[in-house]
């Protein structure tokens, strides 16, 4: 068990800090959609009507948005390191709670 | 460099539609929470907490789908084929709950909407999919792998239905008809769901040949052998 959670460990900390790099910038199969009909240009709306032109912007925002490190001047160091970040922040969080939920509850047999 | 934004902004479906599905959501997930417990033992909290975190990775990992389209994994069926729905629709409620926090992916008014669509319908989609595949499908890798392969492509175009149902109650179609609209997210995700189907069926399917036990879909029996074990040569 320990092989397996340290080397899916590793597996997803480099996917999100390394391999995430090289996803594709496209927008994601919601995205396009809500966004034909309209003019883009580096991500931002030029031109033309879609759904999209009515979408708000983030409540929160914050520094993380976006999956980047707005602190940062380098976008691929700020990127990976948010990769990096959610990764661990995700693994501790969903632990924590999910150890909560099993609390007192010990491997048994018979498992209904 | 473009913003990765994987889910449900803000303004698009209405402030009534989302409150609504958050409502319904919230009991579901409150459901879920009870009843994963019954399945939860302590040795199971690491890969619960692991899969979640692998989920979050995943999501970042867009695939070209089309000229200028990609798609992106949404998890349902990874974690309901390692394990179940109940436990499996709270892993992916925890990753979009800390996306539309913290990374500004999702807006938080459609927190319902994204919990909704990816969390719950696409979860249950794959578990139910998943469990009937097996059941004619035969228990080997190849098997196993299918069954996971469809219940991810079925997967992904229910989440996205759900969206098409809610921006029918909640959403006003803008440059384009309400159902070119519904036909090109319909449509754009099948093909999300192909991507989906390979990287999950590769990923349960190295998990059930390592460890058959932390594999829910399996429920504890170890993978049948379709032929004497002889060492592939490569």
């Amino acid at each position: 068990m320990k092989k397996l959670l340290i080397a899916g460990t590793i597996v997803t900390l480099v996917l999100a800090g390394f391999v995430s790099l090289f996803a594709s910038a496209s927008p994601d199969g919601l995205e396009s959609v809500l966004l034909t009909g309209c003019d883009t240009s580096e991500g931002e709306i030029t031109g033309g009507t879609c759904v999209l032109q009515s979408a708000g912007e983030h409540e929160i925002g914050g520094a993380f948005a976006d999956y980047g490190m707005s602190f940062l001047d380098n976008e691929i160091l700020g990127a990976s390191l948010a990769g990096i970040l959610g990764v661990l922040l995700t693994l501790g969080v969903a632990t924590g709670l999910f150890w909560l939920l099993a609390r007192g509850k010990k491997p048994a047999e018979d498992r209904a | 460099m473009e913003d990765l934004a994987l889910h449900i902004p803000t303004d698009v479906i209405d402030g009534p539609t989302s409150l609504v599905t958050a409502l319904i959501a919230a009991i579901a997930v409150a459901w879920c929470t009870v009843a994963a417990r019954r399945g939860l033992d302590e040795r199971l909290v690491p890969l619960a907490g692991l899969a979640t975190a692998f989920i979050f990775a995943a999501q970042m990992l867009n695939f070209p789908i089309a000229a200028g389209v990609s798609g992106h994994l949404l998890g349902g069926a990874l974690a309901a084929a390692l394990l179940g729905p109940w436990l499996g629709a709270l892993c992916v409620t925890v990753v979009i709950v800390i996306q539309a926090l913290l990374f500004a992916d999702g807006a938080v008014t459609a927190l319902g909407l994204n919990v909704a669509n990816m969390a719950l319908i696409a979860t249950f989609t794959a578990y139910g999919v998943i469990a009937l595949a097996l059941k004619v499908l035969p228990r080997t890798r190849w098997g196993l792998g299918a069954a996971v392969f469809a219940a991810s492509i079925v997967s992904v175009v229910a989440a996205s239905a759900g969206f098409v149902l809610q921006f029918w109650v909640g959403g006003e179609p803008v440059g384009q008809s309400f159902g070119a609209i519904a036909g090109a997210i319909l449509g754009t995700h099948v093909l999300v769901g192909i991507g989906e189907g390979v990287i999950t069926a590769g990923a349960v399917t190295a998990v059930a040949v390592a460890r058959p036990d932390l594999v829910h879909a399996l429920r504890g029996t170890p993978l049948a052998q379709p032929a004497p074990a002889v060492k592939e040569a490569s």
